[in-house]
């Protein structure tokens, strides 16, 4: 992931903070559990309870020992990273598919409509149930342009309720379990992509504030820390 | 002959040399940041320091896009809301994203679209 900005416009807060466990860099870091030894734990691919900010380093070393990590042994160095801690802070992360993060899966269209308000593929929307996510073409006659999905009754249908022009057998499209302001998104294994192919609304309480709709190894998502420990109500 | 000066630590002042990522007691400044250059980690430096450091001579290169940012300097353990960012070169990719990289990218769109294929 990346870091882009914060919702406020405000400038990154960078702390350093010790770490629990080995960390990667561009990842978000929570809160360390109780009676865990550092400040800073690693999130999981389905929760950022607690969240305290993005990863900056990664305690990579250039000496041949290679990366300095968190240790318990005495006498070793303290793992501490750089983290950036801003609780409005946008994040930037790929859109893949597959837990290990392979590029977005390109579908085609079988049956053409031409009312535009369907588009009909080779593979399911259905399940993973993708409707309120997001579609949109990579060739054809509606080439860039995008669509929320507003139904996906059929397995491999999905229907949008604003028409695209008439699409024809095909062409390519792209879809996704993402779309503005939905909460819910299942990271990569190596914790700095989002999984597409996962149904919407599903997995780390992050919240999607914009998309970048391009091609299957270049499109984005933009997101918000909504499990983050700073703006945590207290009773 | 080495002339040796007394430094007589205050505990308040031996409580801030210890917090994390603060530099250590009896570190001189400049090798405390060399350290922290070795191991690719982020560099914070206050006003008064960063013209003291030379990050293209380590591989690092400074955030442009946020000018300052809020942190505690590593050069004199101060927190300064005016602070710049280093990070390393090769790793800033991983966590940053420029203008500069989406604008090329939006360039990139615009033609593959003109081409017919996104």
């Amino acid at each position: 992931m990346q870091y882009l900005g914060n919702l406020s416009a405000s400038t990154p807060i960078i702390k350093k903070y010790k770490a629990s466990a080995a960390q990667l860099i561009g990842t978000v870091v929570i809160k360390s559990a109780a009676n865990a030894s550092g400040q800073i734990s690693t999130s999981t691919t389905t929760s950022i309870a607690n969240a305290l900010g993005h990863v900056l380093d990664n305690g990579m070393g250039n000496a041949a020992s290679g990366p300095i990590s968190y240790s318990t042994t005495q006498g070793a160095d303290e793992a501490i990273f750089g983290v950036i801690v801003n609780p409005d802070q946008i994040l930037r992360a790929q859109m893949v598919t597959g837990a290990t993060g392979t590029a977005i899966t390109a579908d085609a269209i079988v049956t053409a409509s031409s009312n535009g308000l369907t588009f009909v593929g080779g593979t399911s929307v259905a399940s993973p149930d993708m409707d309120e996510g997001i579609v949109w073409y990579t060739s054809g006659a509606n080439v860039g342009k995008s669509r929320k999905i507003t139904s996906t009754g059929a397995t491999v249908t999905g229907t949008v309720i604003v028409p695209f022009a008439a699409n024809a057998v095909g062409d390519t499209f792209q879809y996704a379990g993402v779309n503005i302001g939905l909460q819910g998104v299942t990271l990569t294994t190596d914790l700095t992509k989002v999984r597409t192919d996962i149904a919407i609304a599903t997995g780390a309480t992050f919240s999607i504030l914009d998309l970048e709709l391009f091609g299957t190894g270049d499109s984005y998502v933009h997101l918000l820390l909504g499990g983050n420990a700073w703006l945590q109500v207290q009773s | 002959m080495n002339l040796l000066i007394k430094h007589d630590w205050t505990a308040a002042e031996l409580l801030k040399e210890s917090e994390a990522g603060g530099k250590k007691r009896n570190r001189v400044a400049g090798g405390w940041i060399a350290d922290l250059a070795a191991q690719k980690k982020v560099i914070t430096l206050c006003p008064l320091c960063t013209g003291k450091f030379n990050p293209a001579r380590v591989q690092y290169r400074k955030e442009k896009e946020f000018p300052v940012c809020q942190a505690t300097c590593d050069g004199c353990s101060t927190f300064d809301i005016r602070c710049s960012l280093y990070i390393y070169d090769e790793l800033y990719r991983q966590v940053r994203s420029t203008a500069d990289e989406r604008r090329e990218l939006n360039r990139h769109r615009a033609a593959r679209i003109k081409r017919g294929f996104l």
